[in-house]
Order: C-alpha cells, then sequence, then structure tokens
C-alpha cells in the first residue's frame, strides 16, 4: 500500500469513527403511518397498519424458509413449496381454488421466494378480509401432497429450470459466479435448485421441509388497509391461533464478517451471445453498521442512468452495452455484484479496467457531494416507494420484522442512509473494495 | 381382514384432521357489506394560455405525479411518417439548446424522478414521478423540455438507432407481432392504421419532421397536467403557470376519426416465425369508442368470456380442453373505436381446434345470457378490482388523465361500482349480440414449418412475414 492510501486509510478510519455519534444521536422517529402488533398463543407474530384512503387490504403470510435453509442433496425445496402452497390446494381448498376464490372478488394473489424468506400475499376489497385468513391459515395448517402430486410440481420445476436455462444465457455463468463468490453451500446456491436434487426429491422430504418451516411460530402476518383493528384480532385468533406450533427455531445466525479473497477465472458459456464478466466484492452483511453506507456505494456507483459506472462504462467510454449489479443479500452474508457485457472482447478487457480504475478512483478521493446526494435521492425513492401501497408497506413490514433491525427501529433506516457521507463512503472502499477481496470471473463464448 | 383393518386405519388417521377441524375451516366466511369508495375528488381550472390543470388530492403522499398529455397522437402522424408522434415526445427529455440530455437525466434522477415519454393513437404523455419536496424543480424540468427542445440532429439520428433497436426486440415477441397484426387487419385504410408501424420508419424521420409535429401540436391549448399527491388546486395551478405561462396557446389542426368499419369477413392470417415453439392467436374485431353507453356491459362481457383463470376462454381452452397455456380476452379503447379482442398461447397439434373453440366461445356469448353466477362472479371481480387498480400513484394519475382527455365523466370514476351493478344478463346479451356476431380477424403466430400439417384444416390462410408483408395465401394447405 502506497504512503497515499494509508494516510488516506487513516483519515478514512477517523471519519469513520465521527460518522457514529452522529447516527447514534438521532432523535426517536416513526414510521409515516400507523403500525402495532401481536403475538398469538401459538408464536405467530401478527403485525397491523391502517390506511382507509382506498377500500383494500393487503396480507402478507412470511416464512423464515428458503434457500438457506435446504440441505446439500435437497436443493429448490423451498421454491417448490412455494408452488404447492399456491397451486396444489390444502385440506379444505382444493387445487388451484386459492387463486380463483381471490380472483372471484377482484384480488391479486402472488407469492415470492427468497434466500431467507417465503413470501404469500394478497391484496383484496377490505370486505373479504376473512375470505384471505382462511384460505392462508388452511394452507398453514395442512398442505395435500401425495406421490402423484409431488411428480407432477416436480416436474414443471423442471420444466422452468429447462426453460430458464434455454432463454437465460448467462444462467450457467451466473450460477458458477455465486459459487466463486460464497464458498459455502447454504449460501452458494440458487433458489431454482439442481436438476438432479429436485428430481430425487420425496414426497416425505417436501413434507418434511413443509412441516419443519411453514409453522406459525416461524412466520409473520401482516395486514395493511381498510381495517378494524379489534375485528382484525378477532379473526386473526379465529383463524390462526388453534395451528400447532412447530419446533423450536434457534434465532438466525449472527451476521458474518466478510471473508477476504482474491480470484479470477474463466468461465465458457454455451450459450453467451457476447463476451461478458462478472466482478464482486464480498462487503458486511446486511443491515450491520456499514452496510447503510454500502447500499449508498451500490446506489453511487450502479443504480440510475447517472450513476458513476453508468455514464463510464456505458455512455461516456461505450465499453459496456449491458451492465447491472448491486449489494445482493445472503442471510448473515453479502456481497456487491457487478455484471457487464461488452461488443468484442476487447471491450470487455477495457470495460473491466475502467471499472476497476473508477473504484481505484473512490478510494483515493471523496466523491462530490452533488453526485452523492443525487445517488441518495434515487435510494429514497426506492425506499420511500416501499410505502406507496398497501402491498408494499405489507412487505416492508415483514422484511423488517425478520431483519436484525427489527420493527422498533424500522423508522431510523432511511436515516441511516441519508446520513452517509463522502468520507465515510471512501472508507468503505478501502475496507471492502480492494484488489485482494474482488473477485472476477471472465465469460468466454463457446 | 386385517388388511381391511389397516385400510380403515389409515382411513381413519388420514381423515383425523378433517373430522377434529373446527367447522368454520370447512367453507369460505361470509364476506362483509361491500365497503364504500370513496376516490380522491377532481379539482381543475383552465389557465389563460388553455392549458387545463387537474389535481388530485392524497393526504400525505410522499411522491407526486406529474402527467403532461398533448392531445395528439400516432393517429395526428403524417400519413408516410407513421410513429413519428412516438417519436417526438421521445425526443422531448433529450436536452434544450443551453440543457444537455445528460443534464436533464441528472435533473430528473436529482429529485428521485421516473420519467417517460409515450404516444397512443390519441394522444402523447409525459409522465414524472418524483419526491415530493421537488415540485419545483420537477415542474420546471418538464417545462425546460416540452417549451425548449433541442431536436439536434445527433440527437434525432441517435433516437433513430435506438427506436429501430428496441422495434426489432419486439418483433421477436409473438404476442407483439400478432396484436400489432391483428391491429393492421382491423383498421385497414383508417387513420389509426398508423399506430402499428415496423422498424423501418424510424429511417425516414428528419429533424424537420419532429420540429413540424411539434409546432403543429404541443399547444397549451391542445394540453392538460394532471398531478396526483399531497396538494390543492390553487397551489399547483400557481406553480404550473409560473413555468408554463411563456408556452403560447396556437391554432391546432383538427383531424376528424370517423368510427372504422367493423370487419365483415373471416380472415385467418399467419404470421411466420421461425422456431417459435407454441403458436400464439389472436381472435378480435373492432367495438365502439371509450365514451359509448355500452363501455359497462360490454366489461362484464368480457370479463365473464375472459377475465381471468375463472372466465370460459381459460377454462375451456386450457383446464378443460387442455390446449392453451393461456387464454384471455381483452379489450382497448380509443377516442373513435375501440378493440376487442382473444389473445392465448395453444400448442401447435391445437391450434385449428382452439381457433375453433375461441370461435364457438365469441358466438356463445353473443347468442345465449350468461348464467347468474357468471354475471355476478364478473361484476364482483370488476368491482373488487377497480380500486387495486387504480390504487398506485401512477395508474390513478393515469386513469384521470384518460378521464379527462376523452371527458369521460364520473361515470369511470367516483360511479364506477354504480355503473357496474346496473349491468345485467340482458344487457350483456345486447351488447354481445351487437358487437360479437360480425366476423372477426384470427391471427395465428408460429412456426410456418411447423403449423402447415394443422394449417390445411382452415380454408384460406394470408401468410405473412414477422413486418407484416404478405408473402402469399393458402388454401387448404396448399400455397395458391
Amino acid at each position: 500500500m502506497s504512503k497515499r492510501y494509508l494516510r488516506a486509510a487513516f483519515l478514512l478510519v477517523l471519519a469513520g469513527c465521527l460518522d457514529a455519534p452522529a447516527a447514534a444521536a438521532q432523535e426517536d422517529l416513526a414510521l409515516p403511518f400507523p403500525v402495532s402488533s401481536y403475538t398469538l398463543r401459538n408464536g405467530l407474530q401478527v403485525i397491523l397498519s391502517e390506511d382507509d384512503s382506498l377500500p383494500i387490504v393487503s396480507v402478507v403470510l412470511a416464512y423464515r424458509a428458503g434457500s438457506l435453509q435446504e440441505q446439500p442433496g435437497k436443493t429448490g425445496l423451498a421454491y417448490l413449496l412455494e408452488h404447492l402452497m399456491m397451486f396444489n390446494g390444502s385440506l379444505n381448498v382444493g387445487p388451484m381454488q386459492h387463486i380463483g376464490y381471490i380472483n372471484r372478488v377482484g384480488g391479486e394473489p402472488n407469492a415470492s421466494t427468497m434466500a431467507d424468506l417465503t413470501y404469500f400475499y394478497e391484496t383484496v376489497p377490505s370486505n373479504q378480509l376473512g375470505l384471505v385468513l382462511w384460505l392462508e391459515s388452511d394452507r398453514m395448517r395442512t398442505l395435500e401432497i401425495d406421490a402423484a402430486k409431488a411428480e407432477r410440481w416436480k416436474q414443471s420445476l423442471l420444466d422452468e429450470l429447462a426453460q430458464r436455462a434455454a432463454s437465460e444465457p448467462y444462467l450457467e455463468s451466473s450460477l458458477a459466479f455465486d459459487r466463486l463468490l460464497f464458498s459455502d453451500f447454504m449460501h452458494n446456491h440458487g433458489i431454482l435448485g439442481k436438476e438432479e436434487d429436485i428430481r430425487n426429491l420425496t414426497p416425505g422430504d417436501i413434507m418434511d421441509f413443509y412441516a419443519e418451516h411453514y409453522a406459525p411460530n416461524n412466520a409473520v402476518l401482516v395486514i395493511v388497509g381498510d381495517i378494524s383493528l379489534p375485528k382484525v384480532r378477532a379473526l386473526t385468533e379465529r383463524y390462526f391461533e388453534t395451528i400447532p406450533p412447530g419446533r423450536d427455531f434457534p434465532p438466525p445466525p449472527r451476521p458474518r464478517p466478510p471473508e477476504k479473497k482474491s480470484l479470477v477465472q474463466m468461465f465458457p458459456e454455451s450459450l453467451a451471445p457476447y463476451p461478458a464478466f462478472y466482478l464482486g466484492y464480498r462487503v458486511a452483511p446486511s443491515y450491520s453498521p456499514d452496510y447503510y453506507g454500502l447500499t449508498v456505494l451500490d446506489y453511487f456507483l450502479l443504480k440510475g442512468k447517472t450513476s458513476r459506472l453508468t455514464r463510464r462504462l456505458v455512455k461516456k467510454d461505450k465499453l459496456a452495452f449491458f451492465l447491472n449489479g448491486g449489494i445482493e443479500k445472503r442471510g448473515d452474508v453479502a456481497a456487491l455484484k457487478i455484471f457487464a457485457t461488452s461488443n468484442t472482447q476487447s471491450s470487455a478487457d477495457l470495460c473491466q479496467k475502467a471499472l476497476l480504475s473508477e473504484i481505484g478512483k473512490l478510494r483515493l478521493n471523496p466523491v462530490p457531494e452533488d453526485e452523492l446526494d443525487r445517488a441518495k435521492n434515487v435510494l429514497k425513492r426506492d425506499y420511500v416507494s416501499r410505502f406507496s401501497s398497501t402491498l408494499d408497506r405489507a412487505m416492508f413490514l415483514a422484511e423488517m420484522h425478520f431483519s436484525p433491525v427489527g420493527l422498533e427501529n424500522a423508522p431510523r433506516e432511511l436515516g441511516r442512509y441519508l446520513a452517509v457521507t463522502p468520507a465515510a463512503l471512501q472508507a468503505l472502499c478501502f475496507r471492502y473494495l480492494m484488489p485482494e477481496n474482488c473477485i472476477i470471473m471472465n465469460v468466454q463464448m463457446r | 381382514m386385517r388388511r381391511r383393518l389397516s385400510f380403515l386405519l389409515a382411513v381413519l388417521l388420514a381423515g383425523s384432521y378433517a373430522f377434529g377441524q373446527e367447522r368454520f375451516r370447512k367453507s369460505p366466511p361470509v364476506p362483509d357489506r361491500l365497503p364504500e369508495l370513496n376516490l380522491p375528488k377532481i379539482d381543475s381550472m383552465r389557465l389563460s394560455n388553455g392549458l387545463t390543470v387537474a389535481v388530485i388530492y392524497i393526504k400525505n403522499c410522499p411522491f407526486i405525479c406529474a402527467q403532461l398529455t398533448i392531445l395528439a397522437g400516432e393517429r395526428a402522424s403524417p400519413e408516410r411518417l407513421p410513429g413519428l408522434a412516438g417519436f417526438t415526445a421521445e425526443m422531448l427529455s433529450r436536452g434544450t439548446p443551453l440543457v444537455s440530455a445528460s443534464d436533464i437525466e441528472e435533473r430528473l434522477e436529482a429529485i428521485g424522478g421516473i420519467f417517460s415519454a409515450t404516444a397512443t393513437l390519441d394522444y402523447s404523455r409525459l409522465s414524472l414521478l418524483f419526491l415530493d419536496e421537488y415540485l419545483d424543480r420537477a415542474l420546471e424540468t418538464i417545462s425546460l423540455m416540452t417549451l425548449q427542445p433541442d431536436f439536434s440532429d445527433r440527437d434525432v439520428a441517435g433516437l433513430r438507432f435506438t427506436q429501430r433497436y428496441e422495434m426489432l426486440q419486439e418483433e421477436r415477441n409473438p404476442e407483439f407481432i400478432g396484436r400489432r397484426q391483428l391491429l393492421r387487419a382491423l383498421f385497414g385504410d383508417h387513420p389509426y392504421q398508423k399506430g402499428m408501424f415496423g422498424q423501418d420508419v424510424f429511417r425516414n424521420i428528419r429533424r424537420r419532421d419532429v420540429l413540424d409535429f411539434y409546432q403543429r401540436f404541443y399547444r397549451p391549448n391542445n394540453a392538460l397536467v394532471v398531478l396526483a399527491g399531497d396538494l390543492n388546486l390553487s397551489a399547483a395551478a400557481r406553480k404550473v403557470s409560473r413555468y408554463f405561462s411563456t408556452w403560447r396557446e396556437g391554432e391546432v389542426p383538427r383531424l376528424p376519426t370517423p368510427a372504422p368499419e367493423a370487419n365483415g369477413k373471416q380472415r385467418i392470417c399467419l404470421v411466420d416465425l421461425p422456431r417459435a415453439k407454441d403458436a400464439t392467436l389472436f381472435v378480435g374485431n373492432l367495438i365502439f369508442p371509450i365514451d359509448d353507453p355500452d363501455f359497462f356491459p360490454f366489461l362484464v362481457l368480457n370479463q365473464a368470456l375472459g377475465g381471468t383463470p375463472n372466465s370460459r376462454l381459460f377454462m375451456n381452452l386450457r383446464e378443460s380442453k387442455e390446449y392453451a397455456h393461456f387464454a384471455f380476452s381483452e379489450l382497448e379503447f380509443y377516442r373513435s373505436s375501440g378493440v376487442f379482442s382473444v389473445r392465448a398461447r395453444v400448442i401447435p397439434s391445437a391450434c385449428h381446434a382452439a381457433v375453433q373453440e375461441i370461435l364457438g366461445e365469441i358466438d356463445r356469448i353473443g347468442r345465449e345470457k350468461v348464467t347468474t353466477f357468471e354475471l355476478e362472479q364478473a361484476k364482483s371481480y370488476l368491482i373488487g378490482n377497480f380500486p387495486l387498480r387504480v390504487g398506485r400513484l401512477e395508474a390513478m394519475t393515469q386513469r384521470v388523465s384518460e378521464i379527462m382527455s376523452f371527458s369521460l365523466g364520473d361515470a369511470y370514476w367516483s360511479k364506477f361500482y354504480d355503473s357496474i351493478m346496473l349491468v345485467d344478463a340482458d344487457s350483456v346479451l345486447g351488447v354481445g349480440g351487437k358487437y360479437l356476431l360480425a366476423p372477426p380477424v384470427v391471427v395465428i403466430v408460429g412456426d410456418k414449418a411447423a403449423l402447415t400439417e394443422y394449417l390445411q384444416e382452415f380454408p384460406r390462410v394470408e401468410v405473412y412475414d414477422v413486418k407484416g408483408a404478405l408473402l402469399y395465401t393458402m388454401l387448404k394447405g396448399v400455397e395458391e
């Protein structure tokens, strides 16, 4: 490390220290909408938020179940369960009937699986809240599964896997890059699962995963919209309280400091139409003190048409015609990932050099305030848009509930992002965006 | 006996959950009374230069959505330059003589803005969603773009390239190709035909064309601004006036748009898309314009026929016959016309049978009353879904912009529930008989080589390439 770097690093450590008390001194804030919560006897957490501006209500039932909970040889289970619970039916609700009931009253149902959580959600006219709670409680309580149904949905998942492999030319390399970036099985396998694992899943595996993770004491129920609190309390108790709890769930693992490694690898991709590369850094995990600055850094570098790397690599130098990336959270670990495609191999090589040079510049000098403010306003827009609709708000509350932040500290979150200074950003580049922590994978066209 | 006992035990065990469950779990609960819909009021006024300003007040909203509508769309593009309306709208964000395109982008992102520019057949629209503390900066930027566009040759050439590239991508999408072919066949020589252009049109657009379109139609007396957020009309109008008062009103050409004739004879069109795995079907015909009183009964008809997976088309083609991945019916409305269409993706071998089923379902709903269950289910969906559709700020702003552009009135906004409630099975049958018994146009998008065997069952098929050029006609599968 040169002397210039050392001096800058020292000043930045100091700057980082000075930032901390300022953040701690923030006054008590509240979210811009009312929130209340309670816990049912079986451990199910319920969060409510009233909003009578439109006669609708959104319900999110989120389970701490995702690819992180899968074991080696059993990948794809969380995604398979999402499909089964959406379409397959439960004791009192036939196949496809869940969607039918919701559609008939003008509602919109959906579900999504992440690394750490699976969300089931509906928005309906507010007089139909009872219907949603009846449906959700039925599939939390029972799941109708037999060998034939298991085979049908496994095949559906395998078809999706094949379709995506055929239509997404960089899928294989993207999964390979995750294996480089995250060295352990828990974090480095995809949500879709591996083909051979899915083929070998038995109805027993599916039922075990369901029984183990889709229990009331491993879930949060969030209801946002035109509701009456006493009435909702009575409804949630009626439909959910008698569902037996699952085993005792250990607290989620504590966030881990990122492992440091540097690597450059080549990956031959059979479908790649253009040369491309992935570049990544392991960074501090979600909601750790450094996470806020790292997210601002992600916006500064990559989000929006005027972000630093978009302007340099796509617009000014025209070295990449596609560029994306950002902070990827996988439970207790996280990484900054960047992906770029270029017209020619020489453009891709130059693009990679230019990208590394831009990151090098961030370590040398603090970024201009106005450029940082612009990035923070784009971030603020995206953050505040999470309160835009009743469904957005319910998803936000579910995520906050499961995050280390918790609901009580959620109002301070936005302030933490907006308080990031140019000096703090520079310090983070020194801490995480260093050559010895950089993993690169060049995609070679076959 | 032992086997019988173990079977009995298994049944008892399997059923124990069912027998043990509370009674209320066995069937869905009875819903409460439908809550009232109180949509925000739309306040509007006209500024001295003729610009209409409307405000939708939404308390505590952290964003404002501003939409500027110019009442001229692709219908107003010259005959030789279809696509010019959309191109002109896109050009507005490409800078002014003093502010570059990248400076405009910076200004927009500095206020947390999301900007888009589009043109439909009847109007062009700029839309900007931004953080609500930046109203002045947002209006200043929109006024810069609208009042002082540069339209430099370099930027026109740049946009030509981008638009062609984007259209090239679209022309790989069977749904885009199929819908375009259907509308081309339906609109024939009507002025709305100009909205169904291909990538080649961009070659011919020059700076003077963009400037000419802009000067003819971008006038305050031919425009309206709708703002939605935590703001009131008088404050909003003051600010809009501040940034748009130098916009001079002027004579705007009035372009009469006659109602096009509905299709008179059945046409089957195949668009050859090599290597397409499935066949994508469009079946449709022209209906009435958006402000017609038949709008609400037809909305209910469309819902019963193909609005959701519970509707007839999906249940028949996918669930019962297993021909289709999906099958829905859809409506599009314009100032002078409307389009009813069925969209389905089917397995190639079921292509002919699927078309017959679709034609049969269209005919049936045109001749027979819908059942009470279907009627109530369709109305329940439309009423329940309406507040979800307008729940997002951009969607609400767009809906109000359309209501104002087409002078639609309360039946399409605060009285929407009443408008749907009044529909009965007779009025549904009435509009079905009126609009759906004329022979429709059928468009099939798929790989000709894979489909030829199944197309022999159609007496006459017009075969087109992906750009829409007629290649030849097939009679019973044989090239004419």
